[in-house]
C-alpha cells in the first residue's frame, strides 16, 4: 500500500461518527417498515417451499438466471451510482450529483426492462398467480420489488432534477440522502431476493 | 475533519466494495448456473447474500459511520430472514 493510500485509508477508519443515519429520520422509519414486510414475505416462501421441495426446485429450473444476473449487476451498479451522487451532493456540485443519479436511473431502467422481458415470457407461456405454489411468490415478490424499483426511479428523478437546478448545497443535502437510502433499501433487498427465489435449492 | 474530506475518503473503500458485490454476485450466478444444489452451497450462497447486503448497509448506506443502535439495523435485519431462511433449507433436507 502506497503512503498516500495509507493515509487515506487511515483517515476513512476515523472518520467521525454520528448518531443517525444519512437522510430524514422518517425515511428510515419508512425504510424499516418496508423491510419487515419483505422479511415476511422471504420467510413465508422459504416455509412454504417446505410443503412441496419438489415442485420449488422444478419451476426455479425454468427462471431466467442470466437476466437475474444482470439485474442484479444493474441494481448494485446504480447503488454504486446513487452513493456518488451524495457525495457530490455533499460537496455542493449539483452538476455532478445530477449525472450520477441520472445514471443510477438508466440502470434502474435497464433492470424494468430485463424484468418486463422475464414477465411477458412467463404470461406468454401461461404462468399466472394460480400456477402453482413456486410461481405466485415468484410473481408476486418479484413485482412487489419491481413496484418499489419504479417508486425509487421517480424519486431518483425529483433528486436529479432538483440538483440539475442547483438545489443541494455542502449545508442542505438531506433530500439526496434520504432518496438514496431508499434506493440503496430496493438493492439491499433484491441482494436476498435473488439467491433465494433463483439460485438456492 | 468537514464532511467534504470524509465523503471523498470514502470514494475509494466503497469503489472497492462495488468490485466486491459484483464479483460475489457472479459466484453466486455461477452456482445456479452450474445447478449445483445442497445444504452446504445454499448455506453459502445465503451467507453471500447476507455479507452483501452487510456491505451495502455499512458502506453505501453509510452506516458504517453510525453510533448507537442504527449502525446495527441493516444487520439485524438481515439476521432475521437471513436466520428463518437457514432453518427452512435446513427442514427441507432433514424431511
Amino acid at each position: 500500500m502506497s503512503e498516500s493510500a495509507a493515509i487515506l485509508s487511515s483517515e476513512a477508519v476515523a472518520a467521525p461518527r454520528v448518531a443517525y443515519p444519512p437522510g430524514d429520520l422518517a425515511i428510515w422509519i419508512f425504510i424499516l417498515a418496508e423491510l419487515l414486510v419483505f422479511a415476511i414475505f422471504f420467510a413465508s416462501y422459504a416455509f412454504a417451499r417446505l410443503n412441496d421441495v419438489e415442485l420449488f426446485n422444478h419451476y426455479q429450473a425454468t427462471l431466467d438466471r442470466d437476466a437475474a444476473l444482470i439485474n442484479t449487476l444493474a441494481l448494485i451498479t446504480s447503488s454504486y451510482f446513487v452513493m456518488r451522487g451524495v457525495v457530490a451532493a455533499r460537496d455542493g456540485d449539483n452538476g455532478l450529483c445530477a449525472r450520477w443519479l441520472w445514471a443510477a436511473v438508466a440502470m434502474g431502467g435497464v433492470f424494468l426492462v430485463i424484468k418486463l422481458v422475464e414477465y411477458a415470457h412467463h404470461l406468454g407461456a401461461g404462468v399466472s398467480l394460480s400456477t402453482n405454489t413456486f410461481y405466485m411468490f415468484y410473481l408476486s415478490l418479484t413485482f412487489f420489488h419491481f413496484l418499489h424499483v419504479i417508486l425509487g426511479m421517480v424519486i431518483l428523478t425529483a433528486l436529479a432534477l432538483k440538483a440539475r437546478h442547483g438545489g443541494y448545497s455542502r449545508d442542505d443535502h438531506v433530500g439526496v440522502e434520504s432518496g438514496a437510502s431508499y434506493w440503496h433499501m430496493v438493492d439491499l433487498v433484491w441482494l436476498i431476493l435473488f439467491p433465494l427465489v433463483y439460485v438456492m435449492r | 475533519m468537514n464532511g467534504l474530506s470524509t465523503s471523498r475518503i470514502l470514494l475509494r473503500p466503497c469503489t472497492w466494495v462495488y468490485v466486491a458485490l459484483m464479483a460475489l454476485t457472479v459466484v453466486t450466478w455461477a452456482v445456479g448456473r452450474a445447478g449445483l444444489s445442497g445444504l452446504g452451497l445454499s448455506m453459502l450462497v445465503l451467507g453471500l447474500a447476507l455479507l452483501k447486503g452487510g456491505l451495502v448497509g455499512d458502506w453505501f448506506m453509510g452506516l458504517r459511520q453510525v453510533g448507537g443502535t442504527w449502525r446495527w439495523v441493516v444487520i439485524i435485519w438481515l439476521l432475521i430472514p437471513g436466520s428463518l431462511i437457514a432453518i427452512a433449507f435446513m427442514l427441507s433436507y432433514v424431511n
